[in-house]
């Protein structure tokens, strides 16, 4: 096709109008990460002040760290693995090379969500046979102990990576292997080669283009890739696409605007600098065609090759298969607590005093809602030590056996929590959680997009507002709003009220109502003016409230759900101690203060809790507006109509999933 | 030579029993199996209530992969016929983007396509709306564009258009200029030489292409997830929901993935049996 006439200017503009459609979005992340302003659509001035928030944000710089590193040494990995491989395939008949390719292909012709799903089966099948199977060495034997507890993290996600490299390097590698003139290995061992430097001074050289494009795109791959990694990295490492996944459905930070900006420069004067020394290059050979190539000097042929290759193999295999032993007793030698809560849900600056006194590390996590966290706990890949599940959740981890019992001698500062709050259903005898924040659910409006007063949960199903409503998106707290306003009990566990409750929810999605089914994202979009309905809960609302005067409260009157989020310890961890230490410091009074004056949830602590106003009043020099304090603490005749959830029998609980999975149909 | 060769290929045929056909055989267990541990029929006699999601996704997925072939295809076409230096800036340009997470590229659309987006901005500014609202007399304020299926598209073929772009181009650069030569010499003019000629030859890759672009979109959540809205299910978002997300049941993950495996397969098998078995055309 060398029949290079060029193109029309018609042709060159739609080539142009296709660059601009894929730079566009990239230009305007690259714009707005000089932005004064938080907002991502509104320019406020020029500014490097993400730059420098970027450098000091723990967070993504880890997460960067985490997903160069896998990257590069899933490259050099499946570049080593998947050229050996090729080579292998190459040697083989015919028959065998086929059936092999076809096993081969499947990781690049399944879809990525299969590859990561079939994987993550894959270590969780595994972790729970080691757990058995080291329990019962453990149990004969006291010189070797094995950890009986093995969770996904880098090692899995490593592996993963490697896994769908492979093919990709097989692939650019073996057409180099099938155009390689095979007389030449012949040639090279007649004149006196040994197998070995045949294999180094002949193959290698003739398929290195092969291996370097293959280890390119293992690369691009594994920089490229979410979805894969999003299902096997577990908890305790997160790639950077997983970390915008998990601020996508919250607020958005500027920083990622930032970290796109160098991510992008990086790579256009990375591969400038590459294609201008290959022009170079490219030019010089041109102009000095019959350069003299010194002679390799060929070493003598030795004996201890074919011994040193077969215990090379040997390596080799053991090395692959025992990687996921080691990954998984990965040393724990120093102190870490893991704590997993929701987002926007803490002071940070807590965590870094913690870290500071105690000299305890804190692994800090967020998950979605309660049912999300409740699908990573069961599912085993999970690495947290403390979660703040709320009150009917913890009933149901209690019952399923997922909880420890805590020893409240490490937690002195219990006895602050006001008794109203202790010993609650979920928890009877208080054993196993300590309470965090109490709040209410309601609705949050937008005065300026709605024209009547707001005090029923009937704007939530009403046509009137089509295409402004935001659900939440758990069936908790979703059919919970729908239940209120049918007028049932919201623990009922009759199936024809849930039904009935669903129904509603259902034809309201049928006739338009939602914009969407959020949770974290409500701040984003309540904020910006961009939906006029939602619920979610009062300490979230008065956070958005600080950046968008409009917004209102109410708890309905057809009454809603209070709840108590409590920190509990998870049967499986690794770190009681100092997850006691943690929660101890949580529940003091100047950390419930602190947080409270930050997430504007209420406390549990009875002394926090009516301290706030004169804490509020010395920090900021303003009386704090009852209004406010009222939301954030309601008031009795508000928690009146207000009830727990209770943790619900198994099949209503099914029942809850199945209706929450065909809502999306 | 060849047979010792051979030996090289054996720590990987081992790593792809453990890492590559074990899961799969998982998977299955997984699939026929109830919460504790049984055989069961269940999850799959449950796959019909789903079936408006497989509508949903693979027609999402056509229509993406579609508009993929027909912006793409032209472009990797006239491409080809640009000199060297230009085509090899065009690739590096094209490529470029993957080199940034797709996610980053993602959230951008969404602040594009939000209520009060830039997008929604720029017609306010020239005055668009207005224009419209007068046309029909509606009062909007905004076009919704963000939680649309229409943004679901946009996203699945704003990320994957590279994937169709480069097998196709990659093959077409590759024709021989001779047979163009011998076409035309016989008398065939533009449009029989691209009917006759180019088209048939460049198969392989369109092939190609629409297996990297179908396969990705008809399994993708996080497209669908920040530029959905989160109301459309789509596929990848049911399985996802089963394993990490509200509705804990991986039994019925892995039978869904079974099955769209099972349909993604033979949707490539019947496609391919129209390639007639030609090579898949190489990226990069």
């Amino acid at each position: 096709m060398r029949k290079a006439k060029g193109n029309s200017a018609g042709n060159r503009l739609l080539m142009l109008l296709v660059g601009l459609f894929l730079y566009a979005p990239i230009f305007i992340l690259i714009i707005f990460s000089f932005n004064a302003g938080t907002s991502s659509t509104v320019w406020k001035g020029f500014s490097l002040h993400w730059y420098t928030e970027l450098l000091n944000d723990r967070l993504i710089m880890h997460s960067v760290y985490i997903t160069l590193l896998v990257s590069l040494l899933a490259t050099i990995i499946a570049t080593i693995g998947g050229t050996f491989a090729a080579i292998g395939f190459y040697g083989m008949r015919r028959k065998a090379r086929n059936s092999l390719t076809a096993v081969n292909n499947i990781p690049m012709m399944n879809a990525d969500i299969v590859t990561g799903v079939s994987l993550c089966l894959l270590f969780v099948v595994f972790f729970n046979g080691w757990g058995a199977f080291a329990g019962w060495v453990n149990s004969w034997q006291s010189m070797i102990v094995l950890p009986e507890r093995l969770t996904m993290g880098f090692g899995t996600l490593l592996i993963a990576h490697v896994c769908f490299n492979i093919p990709y390097v097989i692939l650019s590698v073996s057409p180099k292997l099938r155009q390689m003139d095979r007389n030449l290995v012949d040639a090279a061992q007649d004149l006196g080669c040994t197998w070995m430097q045949a294999f180094w001074k002949v193959i290698i050289p003739e398929i290195k283009p092969g291996i370097i494009s293959g280890a390119l795109t293992a690369f691009t791959m594994s920089v490229d890739d979410f979805i894969i990694s999003y299902f096997t990295a577990g908890t305790s490492a997160s790639t950077l696409a997983m970390t915008i996944y998990g601020m996508t459905k919250k607020r958005v930070s500027p920083e990622i605007n930032a970290i796109s900006t160098l991510l992008f420069t990086t790579v256009l004067v990375l591969l400038v600098i590459i294609n201008v020394r290959e022009a170079h290059m490219e030019k010089q050979r041109q102009s000095r065609p019959l350069a003299a190539v010194p002679a390799a000097p060929v070493r003598k042929p030795s004996r201890i090759t074919p011994v040193l290759k077969r215990v090379g193999a040997a390596v080799l295999a053991v090395a692959l298969l025992g990687t996921l032993v080691v990954t998984g007793v990965a040393a724990r030698r120093d102190r870490v607590v893991n704590v997993c809560s929701w987002g926007e849900y803490i002071d940070e600056e807590l965590i870094t005093q913690f870290e500071e006194e105690t000299g305890i590390r804190v692994n800090y996590q967020t998950a979605e809602s309660n049912e999300a966290l409740y699908s990573l706990i069961a599912l085993g890949g999970a690495d947290f030590d403390v979660i703040v599940p709320s009150d009917y959740m913890i009933g149901r981890l209690i019952s399923e056996g997922l909880l420890a019992e805590l020893n409240y001698d490490n937690i002195p500062n219990y006895a602050l929590i006001d008794d109203q709050y202790k010993n609650l259903s979920f928890d009877p005898e208080n054993k196993y959680s300590v309470p965090y924040t109490w709040g209410t659910v309601g609705i949050i409006y937008n005065t300026a997009m709605v024209d009547e007063p707001i005090d029923s949960w009937s704007v939530m199903f009403d046509e009137k507002y089509a295409d402004e409503v935001l659900m939440i998106n758990n069936s908790r707290d979703a059919l919970m709003a729908a239940l209120c306003y049918l007028g049932y009990d919201i623990n009922t566990t009759e199936e024809a009220q849930l039904q009935e409750a669903f129904e509603l929810v259902r034809t309201a999605k049928a006739n338009g109502v939602y914009q969407g089914f959020v949770m974290d994202e409500i701040y984003q979009k309540m904020e910006g003016g961009n939906a006029a309905i939602s619920m979610y809960y009062a300490g979230d609302y008065l956070t958005m409230l600080e950046n968008n005067e409009d917004l209102a409260f109410v708890v309905p009157k057809e009454g809603s759900n209070w709840f108590v989020d409590a920190m509990c310890v998870l049967e499986t961890s690794q770190h009681k101690e100092e997850a006691e230490a943690w929660i101890n410091f949580i529940a003091s009074t100047e950390a419930n203060l602190a947080n409270m004056d930050y997430i504007w949830y209420a406390s549990p602590n009875t002394e926090a809790l009516e301290g706030y106003p004169a804490y509020y009043e010395e920090l900021y020099e303003e009386e704090l507006d009852p209004e406010i304090y009222e939301i954030m603490a309601a008031p009795p005749e508000v928690l009146d109509r207000c009830e727990m959830y209770l943790n619900l029998p198994q099949e209503t609980l099914k029942f809850y999933d199945k209706l929450w999975t065909q809502l999306g149909i | 030579m060849k047979n010792k060769l051979s030996r090289f290929a054996v720590p990987y045929v081992v790593w792809m029993a453990i890492f590559v056909v074990a899961p799969i055989v998982i998977m299955v267990i997984y699939a026929f199996s109830n919460g504790e541990g049984g055989f069961t029929w269940d999850n799959f006699a449950q796959m019909g209530a789903y079936g408006s999601v497989f509508l949903r996704s693979f027609k999402l997925a056509l229509i993406a992969t579609a508009i993929c072939l027909l912006v793409g295809y032209p472009v990797s076409y006239l491409l080809s016929r640009e000199g060297a230096s230009f085509q090899r800036i065009a690739m590096v340009l094209i490529m470029l983007p993957m080199w940034m997470n797709f996610l980053l590229r993602t959230y951008s659309w969404m602040t594009i396509l939000e209520n009060n987006g830039l997008l929604n901005q720029l017609f306010q500014k020239l005055g668009i709306i207005a224009l419209y609202n007068n046309i029909t007399g509606s009062e909007i304020e905004y076009f919704s564009m963000i939680g649309t299926q229409g943004a679901v598209v946009l996203g699945m073929v704003y990320n994957y258009l590279p994937f169709m772009i480069l097998p196709i181009y990659s093959v077409i650069v590759k024709l021989d200029g001779s047979l163009l030569e011998a076409a035309r010499d016989l008398g065939a003019d533009s449009v029989t030489v691209f009917r006759k000629v180019i088209l048939p030859l460049s198969l392989p890759g369109v092939l190609s292409g629409i297996t990297m672009v179908f396969v990705p979109s008809v399994s993708t959540f996080a497209i669908s997830r920040m530029l959905g809205g989160g109301t459309e299910l789509l596929l990848g978002d049911l399985i996802e929901r089963q394993f990490l997300g509200g509705a804990y049941n991986p039994q019925l993950g892995a039978a869904i993935s079974l099955v769209m495996m099972a349909v993604v397969v033979i949707c490539m098998l019947v496609m391919n049996r129209f390639g007639e078995g030609e090579e898949q055309a190489v990226m990069l």
